[in-house]
C-alpha cells in the first residue's frame, strides 16, 4: 500500500501488471482505460516509450470513496518487460498490493514465462513482498493466436497453486476486465481482512467493484 | 499489502506512485503568467485553488470578500476542476466582472486547460524523473555491490596466487632436496658397489699374493739355510769373494723383514678390503642379528681417512646384545652420527661413543664437543629435508635418515639437552624378547 492516511481518511492502493516482454500489459491498460467508464477513473497516463515498448511505466488511476467518507485510490501500474529493466520493475513493485500477471500464450513464449514469472518472485522478495500471500492473477493473453498453449495445459498447470487463471485478447478487449475484476476482488478481501472496509467504513465487495469498474454502456460488453 | 511501518528494501527514499499535490506539480513561473494574461485580457480575478477552494495562486483585482475567504458564494464568481492524475484536487476559480458571462467561462475553460495539461506534462516529467532517479540510484548500488564483490573475490585470488607461489617454492625446495638426496644415495649406492665390486677384484689376487708371500717366505728359508752350510763348509775363496760383492750377510738379515713387511701390508690390505666390503653390505640387505659394536667398528675404519690426526675417538664399550636388522642401515645410522660430530669441529675433536644395556633397552650415545645444535632448531633437526646446509652439499638427509631406521626398529633417537658444550646423541633400542629374558 502506498499510503493510508487515517486524518485525511486517504488509502491509496497500487495494482501491478507484470509479465514478459510484448505479453500486453500495456494493451491491458489501454483496454481498461477505453472500456470503463470515465466516472471513477482518470486518464491512462503513459511515460515515454522507445519503439512502442514501455521504459518506464503506465498508471491508470481509479477513485472511489466508502459510505464513511475514506477515498480510495487505486493506482494501476504496467512494468517494462523487457529483462534488461529489471531496475524499473522493482522500483515499481514496491509496495504493491496486487499482481495481475500477463503470461503470453503463444507456444515459442513458454519459456519467456516462466523466467518471467521466476523474476517476479525474485524482486516480490526484493521489495519484502511474498508472492505466496500478495493477491495475484495470472492472465494468459493473445488466446486468438494460432500456436498458443491450450487451455487444458494451462489449466492443469496453475490449478494446484490456487492462482487463478484468466484467458484473454486484450487486442480486442476480451478477458480485460474480467481479470482486473478477479484481481480487485483479491485485493479487497486482503485488504478488508486489515483495515475493515465493510465493517468500518461500510464498503462492500460489490460496492468496491462497482464503483471501480464501470463497464461503458456504448462499449459493448467485451470484458 | 505492505505495513506501512515495513522499511524501504529499496535505497532511494522516494516511491512509485507516491501521492502529490497540487503545489507539488505546479510552479508559480507556470501559473501566474497563465492567470494574468487572463487578468489582462479582460478577466477580474483569477486563481488557481485547492480542492477547498483556498486559492494558492492569484491575479486580478481582489474583489473583497471574492478570492481570499475561500467561499463560492460571491455572485458572478464561478470555478473549473483541476484534476491530478484524474482526481479533482483543486479548482480553477474566476469572476469575470464586467466580461459577459459566456466569455468569461470561455476564457476560464481555456486556462483551466492549460493548467490541467500543465499538470498532466509536469506529472510526467515529474514520474520519469523519479523513476529513472531510482533506477539509476539502484543499479549504481547494485554496480557498487558488484564492485565490492568483485574486488572480494580479486582480492581472494590474489591471496591465493600468492600463498600459491610460496606452496610451489615449497614443494620446489622440497622437491630439490629430495633430488639432492636421491642422487647422494645414488651415488652411495654407485660408489659402494664399485668398492664391494673393487674389494672382491682385489681380494684374489691379494689372496694368492699373500699365500705366495707366505710360501716365498718359507723357500727363502730354505736357501738361506743351504747358504750358510756352504759358507760353514771352507767355500773357495771365489766362494767367500761373490758373497761379499752380493751383500750377502745383509740381504740375509733383511729378507725375514721384508716378508714381515710385505704380509703385514698385504693383509692390512686385505682388512681394508674386507670392512668396505662388509660396510657396503651389498650382498646381505636380509635382516640379521647385528653386532652394533662391530659395525660401530667397521664404520669407523671406513671413516678413518676422514679422522683428523688430532681427533679423540674415546670407545666406552660395555657388550650389548645383538640386535635384529639390517646391518647396513645401522652403519648408515652410524655413519651419519660421526659425520656429523666429524664436521662439528675442525680441531681438538673428542668423539665419546658409549655403548650399554639401560633397564630395557640398548643405549648407543654419540657425544663430541663441537659447536652443538642452537636451541631454535633442535626441534627440527630429525625433520626430513631439513639441513642448515646449502642444497646438494653434504647430507641434508643424514639425521632424517638416523630417524627413520632407529624409529623403524622402534627406539628413539634423541639429542639430549645438555649443559656441556656439543651435541649428545643418544639412540634408544629396545632389547629382543630372548634378551629380557
Amino acid at each position: 500500500m502506498i499510503e493510508f492516511d487515517e486524518l485525511e481518511q486517504r488509502m491509496i492502493l497500487k495494482l501491478v501488471y507484470y509479465g514478459p516482454a510484448l505479453s500486453g500489459k500495456t494493451t491491458n491498460l489501454l483496454q481498461l482505460h477505453e472500456l470503463l467508464d470515465q466516472e471513477g477513473r482518470g486518464e491512462l497516463m503513459m511515460l515515454d516509450t522507445r519503439d512502442d515498448r514501455t521504459l518506464y511505466f503506465d498508471l491508470l488511476p481509479f477513485f472511489l470513496q466508502a459510505p464513511s467518507g475514506l477515498k480510495i485510490k487505486i493506482k494501476v501500474y504496467t512494468v517494462p518487460g523487457q529483462v534488461k529493466h529489471d531496475a524499473t520493475r522493482k522500483a515499481v513493485l514496491q509496495r504493491a498490493d496486487g499482481v495481475a500477471f500477463i503470461a503470453d500464450s503463444a507456444n515459442s513464449e513458454a519459456l519467456n514465462n516462466e523466467n518471467s514469472f521466476a523474476n517476479l518472485e525474485n524482486n516480490l522478495a526484493f521489495v519484502g513482498l511474498n508472492i505466496e500471500t500478495i493477491p495475484l492473477v495470472v492472465q494468459y493473453n493473445k488466446r486468438d493466436l494460432p500456436r498458443i498453449i491450450a487451455e487444458a495445459d494451462i489449466r492443469r498447470v496453475w490449478e494446484p497453486t490456487g492462482i487463478p487463471v484468466l484467458m484473454a485478447t486484450a487486442l480486442h478487449g476480451r478477458g480485460v476486465v474480467k481479470t482486473f475484476a478477479h484481481l480487485l476482488e483479491r485485493v479487497y478481501r486482503r485488504i478488508d481482512d486489515r483495515y475493515g472496509l465493510l465493517k468500518d467504513h461500510g464498503l462492500s465487495q460489490e460496492s468496491f467493484l462497482q464503483q471501480v469498474v464501470r463497464v461503458k454502456e456504448a462499449g459493448g460488453n467485451h470484458g | 499489502m505492505v505495513e506501512p511501518s515495513e522499511p524501504e528494501q529499496m535505497s532511494c527514499g522516494c516511491l512509485v506512485g507516491a501521492e502529490k499535490r497540487l503545489v507539488d506539480v505546479l510552479s508559480t513561473e507556470e501559473v501566474m503568467p497563465l492567470l494574468e494574461s487572463a487578468v489582462n485580457a479582460g478577466m477580474s480575478s483569477m486563481a488557481v485553488a485547492d480542492d477547498q477552494g483556498v486559492p494558492l495562486w492569484e491575479a486580478g483585482t481582489r474583489l473583497e470578500g471574492t478570492l481570499l475567504t475561500g467561499r463560492m458564494e460571491q455572485p458572478g464568481e464561478n470555478f473549473l476542476p483541476l484534476r491530478l492524475e484524474g482526481e479533482p484536487v483543486g479548482k480553477l476559480r474566476f469572476f469575470g466582472g464586467a466580461l459577459a458571462p459566456e466569455s468569461s467561462r470561455a476564457m476560464a475553460k481555456v486556462v483551466a486547460g492549460a493548467v490541467n495539461g500543465l499538470i498532466q506534462a509536469n506529472l510526467k516529467r515529474m514520474f520519469t524523473t523519479e523513476i529513472h532517479t531510482q533506477v539509476v540510484d539502484q543499479s549504481y548500488e547494485e554496480l557498487v555491490h558488484s564492485h565490492e564483490q568483485l574486488r572480494l573475490s580479486e582480492k581472494k585470488y590474489r591471496e591465493l596466487s600468492a600463498t600459491l607461489e610460496q606452496r610451489v617454492q615449497e614443494r620446489t625446495e622440497a622437491l630439490k632436496r629430495m633430488y639432492a638426496r636421491m642422487v647422494q644415495q645414488e651415488k652411495l649406492a654407485s660408489v659402494g658397489q664399485l668398492a664391494a665390486g673393487m674389494a672382491h677384484e682385489i681380494n684374489n689376487p691379494l689372496g694368492f699374493v699373500l699365500s705366495n708371500l707366505q710360501t716365498l717366505q718359507k723357500y727363502v728359508g730354505r736357501f738361506t739355510e743351504m747358504l750358510l752350510l756352504f759358507r760353514q763348509n771352507e767355500p773357495e775363496d771365489r766362494a767367500v769373494q761373490k758373497w761379499r760383492e752380493l751383500k750377502l750377510d745383509y740381504i740375509l738379515e733383511d729378507v725375514p723383514d721384508l716378508f714381515e713387511q710385505s704380509l703385514s701390508g698385504a693383509r692390512r690390505v686385505q682388512k681394508i678390503v674386507a670392512d668396505l666390503k662388509g660396510f657396503s653390505h651389498v650382498d646381505d640387505t636380509d635382516e640379521e642379528a647385528v653386532d652394533l659394536i662391530g659395525e660401530i667398528e667397521r664404520t669407523l675404519s671406513v671413516l678413518s681417512p676422514e679422522i683428523p690426526a688430532d681427533a679423540r675417538i674415546v670407545k666406552a664399550y660395555e657388550p650389548v646384545p645383538r640386535t635384529r636388522g639390517r646391518a647396513d642401515l645401522f652403519c648408515q645410522v652410524f655413519l651419519n652420527l660421526i659425520r656429523n660430530a666429524l664436521q662439528s669441529r675442525r680441531e681438538g675433536l673428542q668423539l665419546t661413543i658409549t655403548t650399554g644395556v639401560k633397564a630395557n633397552f640398548i643405549q648407543l650415545v654419540f657425544a663430541d664437543n663441537g659447536a652443538g645444535v642452537p636451541a631454535s632448531l633442535r626441534q627440527r633437526i630429525f625433520e626430513p629435508f631439513f639441513t642448515t646446509r646449502e642444497v646438494g652439499e653434504g647430507m641434508g638427509m643424514g639425521l632424517s635418515v638416523a630417524h627413520e631406521v632407529i624409529s623403524g626398529y622402534g627406539g628413539t633417537i634423541e639429542l639430549e639437552p645438555s649443559t656441556e658444550p656439543g651435541a649428545r646423541f643418544v639412540i634408544c633400542l629396545p632389547l629382543s624378547r630372548e634378551d629380557m629374558g
